[in-house]
């Protein structure tokens, strides 16, 4: 039932003195829009703490499209922290938007960003919160309608029972198109599934009521979605994506947060998409094609952003930045810019040659703190497989190229249970940390006054949908462990610290990963169990994952360690980011063997498939060939 | 080499919805004001190249003030008018700038130097009696010191110098609370920590507090039993 629009922040205030950090719950940030006449009135949702949602870009940019479009006002929400909902529960006062404090369930249009799986449990919460129906199939006429996107909507099976729609690629135009969608249907006096069957013409919008999921002997057990019989549906939605980054707001980032939050900073996206080809790697499947902001709307864009926000460190994010044409002269040009100002610019990922170095050292100045890179794999046969075109020569060169350059402290990021993984590819994880801790001791001497040492992150591989290891089954769990302790039985020095990802998390990740729309039973069954927050290591509850997987019959550590034939019709071939399932199957072959590929926006047309399905071309400022 | 940098003060007010912020919270949101101000700030030379900016003593969570203050280094003199113009107006309402002037550059740290403040505190109760809570105040004040939890970390601060005076009046909500209290490198005495143990003594025994609100009125620097604004033109500090 939809509840009525009134600000209730006179319920809330009371629960203010008793919670832990109460500037989450807040509002009036600087540059949130506090004008929210609407008349139609939609609320963005990040199913997690306010600290960890507000920096999403995301939402922001949809956010600023919302509230720019006549006649709709959009406002945000983040989860409450546990101590809050729990009083909130007591006292009766249900979910409430920030900007007005209204009660979420009175909003028409409702929008979660599916940021990753482990985000699941939090959306039931919210939406049990709020007081709207969980199931879509349960909801009244007059109920918000439920709109869900973002970069883990590739398999949003899952979870698709919660939602009315997916909004599937980029959100700039098609969150707009969206709304206006279901406020002129609202208007026009349509009933729920008009509104729904509105919504499914709306490019890139799919919407799950208007399938069904058929399992036979070409599917997996979990079946494959169909259109309804006389749904006028396309059998493949097809993602919405931007052919030129320079089209959107540079600095959607316009509000400027009480608390300390996650990344604290100000975000300028550089570029969008990736063509790297790393085969593991879901986003630079997904968020092709490349397309970079032009040098100077960049440096424009992060000196107005300070300006306007007040924040002292500008990151130029993408999926690889320093892959960007012109990297190197906007980094010169900002530092022209900003000298003087106590302002840091910051690369969040750096590439493992002696570019990345340069630039991170161009960013730096005189600090010099801990340098990053992912190797991803310690042999070069394994790299070759997962497509990580480095070689070890280049993270040798790396490194002492950075000790040389004053760096101290050395981050490397590897990945466990890659395919294909071996023992030894285990060990020469170890290995790798050994050489490059070996190289700082050359440049910069022995001893324990070098400061030299190297830190070994290792995560749990997750075979991920539109990835060309879709097919592949997860590591056993157990196998998973007997790995860890081998890699840390292996190193003997103190100046090398390993810490690896909790495999239990990464199981039910996997589990989330390959099931089709029936696993929302055990979403829910986890929820019902108390599972929330499960992206937080201290909220995380396995068990009762485990149990909830039972309760269905099935046991998820077996299910995250399935493989898939690689005919199979898949849980979520009916949404397409554009990459075609042959260019998959022939990376996944290529993998097999050991064959790297190139990426195109360096070197010439691989044949993913992403430009002709979608109409675009990648859109590279200057000239990346040869790099 | 002279330091040809000045030192401007600001009062500001800490309300509304934004007195739930923190004290770090506060300085974070302060410096980005002044950074959005546009004013020619100084920036400190350390490995981390921060502001050059000093606040007085931290406000509780929760609490309102009407009186706080920052100390900001500029790199040059800007007429102050002109200057809390442009502060307030990169400033969120409920923590806005109302009075700025330039202070001596030289001179001790904001934080230690406004040492006394004065505090209006309403606690809400039906059934509670003004005498009862001074007289439980009274019973704190003798006991010489308050052992409390900080979190999870055990506390304690001695209440015969930081705890000055109070005084209790009846109002048919409750009790408003006058408080004035002294700070000193030993800790200062927030009212939420002295009315926490108050309603732990025999004179509160069964007293229930709804809900109170915690307002700081005015800050002080204490020197010789006298008291002295933060603008006070006519004081001289001690540079020794």
């Amino acid at each position: 039932m939809r509840l009525p629009r009134q600000d209730r922040y006179a319920e809330l205030e009371p629960l203010l003195a008793k919670v832990e950090h109460p500037a989450r719950y807040l509002d009036h940030e600087w540059g949130a829009v506090e004008q929210q006449d609407g008349p139609f009135h939609v609320c963005m949702i990040y199913a997690d703490a306010y600290e960890v949602g507000q920096p999403n870009l995301g939402i922001a940019i949809l956010y600023n499209e919302l509230n720019a479009a006549e006649g709709i006002s959009c406002e945000r929400c983040y989860l409450p922290w546990v101590d809050m909902s729990a009083l909130m529960r007591e006292a009766g006062v249900p979910l409430l938007s920030l900007e007005t404090s209204s009660p979420v369930a009175s909003f028409d249009v409702v929008g979660f960003t599916l940021a990753h799986e482990m985000i699941a449990t939090n959306i039931v919460e919210t939406l049990d919160l709020a007081g709207i129906p969980i199931r879509a199939e349960d909801r009244d006429e007059d109920d918000a309608i439920i709109f869900a996107g973002g970069p883990s909507a590739w398999n949003c099976e899952p979870l698709c029972a919660m939602f009315d729609a997916v909004l599937l690629g980029d959100g700039e135009g098609e969150i707009v198109e969206a709304a206006q969608a279901v406020r002129d249907a609202r208007a026009a006096g349509a009933t729920r599934a008009e509104v729904l069957k509105a919504l499914s013409k709306v490019r890139g919008v799919y919407v799950p009521s208007l399938y069904d999921v058929v399992v036979d002997e070409t599917s997996t057990r979990w079946g494959y979605a169909v259109p309804k019989p006389g749904a006028d549906v396309p059998e493949v939605v097809y993602k919405r994506c931007i052919p030129d980054l320079s089209v959107t707001d540079p600095v959607p980032q316009k509000m400027v947060p009480y608390m300390g939050i996650v990344q604290d900073r100000l975000a300028i996206e550089v570029l969008r998409g990736c063509a790297r080809g790393c085969r593991f790697c879901q986003a630079g499947m997904t968020y092709r094609p490349v397309r970079e902001r032009p040098l100077e709307q960049v440096v424009d864009a992060a000196e107005q952003g300070l300006r306007t926000t007040g924040y002292d460190e500008v990151s130029l994010s993408s999926l690889s930045t320093t892959d960007h044409s012109q990297c190197e002269q906007i980094l010169l040009r900002l530092d022209e810019r900003l000298r003087g100002k106590g302002v840091r610019v910051s690369i969040p990922s750096q590439r493992l040659d002696s570019f990345g170095v340069d630039m991170a050292a161009a960013v730096s100045g005189s600090r010099r703190g801990g340098l990053t890179f992912a190797p991803e794999a310690g042999t070069q046969r394994l790299r070759d497989v997962i497509n990580k075109n480095v070689t070890e020569d280049d993270l040798e060169r790396a490194a002492r190229n950075a000790f040389e350059l004053g760096w101290r402290r050395m981050k490397l990021y590897f990945m466990m249970g890659l395919p294909t993984e071996t023992d030894d590819d285990v060990l020469a994880i170890t290995a790798a940390a050994r050489r490059v801790l070996e190289i700082g001791r050359e440049v910069v001497g022995r001893g324990y006054k070098s400061g030299v040492s190297v830190s070994v992150s290792v995560s749990v591989f997750v075979p991920k949908c539109f990835t060309p290891f879709q097919w592949c089954g997860q590591l056993p769990i157990d196998e998973v462990r007997r790995r860890q302790d081998l890699m840390i039985r292996a190193n003997r020095d103190r100046d090398i610290h390993i810490s690896y990802h909790d495999a239990q998390v990464s199981v039910v990740e996997a589990a989330l990963s390959k099931m089709g729309r029936a696993g929302f039973e055990l979403v829910y069954g986890a929820w019902q169990r108390g599972c929330r927050f499960d992206a937080w290591t201290d909220q995380f509850k396995y068990e009762q994952w485990l149990e909830a997987g039972r309760a269905m019959g099935i046991d998820l550590e077996e299910l995250a360690a399935e493989p898939y034939d690689l005919e199979a019709r898949l849980p979520w071939e009916h949404t397409s980011p554009g990459v075609s399932k042959g260019f998959l199957k022939r990376e996944w072959r290529r993998a097999a063997e050991g064959v790297t590929t190139s990426d195109c926006t360096m070197t010439s047309c691989v044949g993913c498939g992403v430009c002709p399905a979608l109409g675009v071309d990648n859109h590279i400022e200057g000239d990346r060939h040869g790099r | 080499m002279a330091d040809e940098t000045f030192r401007l003060r600001v009062a500001y007010r800490k309300d509304g919805r934004l007195a739930y912020l923190g004290h770090l919270e506060v300085i974070n949101t302060v410096e980005r004001s002044i950074r959005r101000s546009g004013l020619p700030f100084s920036v400190g030379n350390g490995f981390a190249r921060r502001m050059r900016v000093q606040f007085s003593q931290a406000l509780p969570v929760g609490a309102f003030s009407e009186g706080e203050y920052y100390d900001l280094v500029l790199e040059e003199e800007v007429d102050t008018h002109e200057a809390l113009e442009l502060l307030k107006a990169a400033s969120p309402s409920a923590l806005g700038p109302y009075r700025a002037a330039y202070v001596p550059r030289r001179g001790p740290a904001l934080e230690a130097w406004l040492n006394r403040s004065l505090w209006q505190v309403e606690i809400h109760g039906e059934e509670l009696s003004a005498d009862a809570v001074s007289e439980g105040i009274a019973a704190v004040k003798e006991a010489g010191k308050i052992d409390f939890m900080r979190g999870d970390k055990p506390r304690t601060i001695e209440t015969v110098t930081t705890l000055v005076s109070w005084e209790a009046t009846q109002e048919a909500w409750g009790v408003a609370l006058a408080l004035e209290t002294r700070s000193s490198n030993l800790g200062a005495l927030r009212p939420a920590v002295l009315l926490d143990a108050a309603f732990g003594t025999e004179a509160l025994a069964g007293a229930v507090r709804s809900s109170q609100r915690v307002c700081r009125s005015g800050q002080w620097h204490e020197e010789n039993g006298r008291l002295v604004e933060p603008f006070d033109a006519n004081f001289t500090w001690s540079l020794t």
